[in-house]
């Protein structure tokens, strides 16, 4: 059982110091790699109401753990200028953005389109799943496995997802070590 | 003797030197590090003063004793100035794991009163021994992830 947590979730998160105990950003937005399925950083607001937003970027190396209140850093000097960051964190590809995309089967169904990123908690950043609008209509969470091919218009996925549609995070992280082992991840 | 930040607020601090009355315990000073009170403050918001523990000659039950009354000082840095405001109070901080979840609120903390060395972190009914303490800020005491439910 994996306890996720959508990108939505994670927006507005406090970024805090293990070593100093001190709330120095919060969380932006992700910046995400839907090739490698993986969260390469994130950037940042100042902290506080109406704050403004910090120069400063996290990549996702730098991050000791993502949790449900905090997001975990060891210092302040873990916040790097995007002069500082490796590439596609300081420029992400906004080309690359999966959100909106329509998610295909490599049979030809649609699944739905992506709404929102699923990722694992306690890690430093695995997205291991989608959020959808189902092509029927509700809201809806698919596991996510070495991905097949995405564009800015469609992603596709292998046949068996569509067995995987779960309706809320607790059913996708009961599920998605399965889905895993199906397609021989795990 | 085990002893316990709660009760220490507010007891008087004198000084050995003089016998006279300094004031009172308003927050303890810690290097979360090192599991061990720094210093004392004496009193609260902007006249408060503070001394270091090791210029102390006893923490008593009854009174907290100082060498000499000249020990007492003001802040001398941004981390001082936020501890003698109360910021940096363990009591009542948010316990964040460093997993980053919640664990609760610190109500207690208990030390030895011979070296200021941190024994327990309570939150609510649990007790954690203080060498899950990983560091501690404005924001939030950080604990090790083995304290996790």
């Amino acid at each position: 059982m994996k306890l996720l947590m959508t990108a939505s979730q994670i927006r507005g998160l406090p970024v805090v110091t293990v070593r100093g105990g001190e709330d120095v950003a919060e969380v932006r937005d992700v910046i995400y790699d839907p090739e490698a399925g993986r969260l390469v950083g994130l950037s940042l607001n100042q902290r506080g109401f109406l704050a403004g937003r910090r120069h400063e970027v996290l990549p996702a190396d730098a991050i000791h753990a993502i949790g449900q209140d905090a997001m975990m850093v060891l210092e302040e000097s873990s916040l790097v200028t995007p002069a500082d960051a490796p590439e596609d964190v300081a420029h992400p590809a906004t080309e690359r953005n999966v959100l909106g995309d329509d998610v295909l089967t490599e049979g030809g169904t649609s699944l739905g389109k992506v709404t929102d990123l699923v990722l694992l908690v306690g890690s430093s950043g695995e997205v291991v799943g989608y959020q959808i609008d189902k092509a029927g209509g509700g809201q809806g969470y698919i596991p996510l496995p070495a991905q097949l091919a995405v564009s800015g218009d469609a992603l596709v996925v292998p046949n068996i997802t569509e067995e995987f549609v779960e309706d809320d995070l607790v059913g996708l992280g009961a599920t998605v070590d399965e889905f895993r082992a199906r397609l021989g991840l795990a | 003797m085990s002893e316990s930040f709660r009760a220490a607020m507010g007891r008087k601090v004198v000084s050995r030197a003089s016998a006279k009355g300094l004031g009172a315990v308003g927050h303890l000073l810690i290097d979360a590090q090192q599991r061990q009170i720094t210093a004392v403050v004496i009193g609260r918001g902007k006249k408060a003063r503070l001394v270091e523990w090791t210029q102390l000659s006893g923490f008593g039950p009854d009174a907290v004793m100082v060498v000499d009354e000249g020990a007492l000082r003001p802040a001398a840095d941004d981390r001082e100035r936020d501890g003698v405001e109360g910021k940096l109070d363990l009591l009542g901080k948010r316990a964040l794991s460093e997993r980053g979840n919640e664990l609760g609120n610190i109500d207690d903390v208990t030390f030895d009163n011979d070296t200021g060395t941190l024994e327990d972190l309570v939150i609510g009914d649990r007790r954690i021994p203080a060498g899950a303490l990983l560091g501690s800020g404005s924001y939030a005491a950080v604990l090790d992830k083995s304290q996790e439910p």
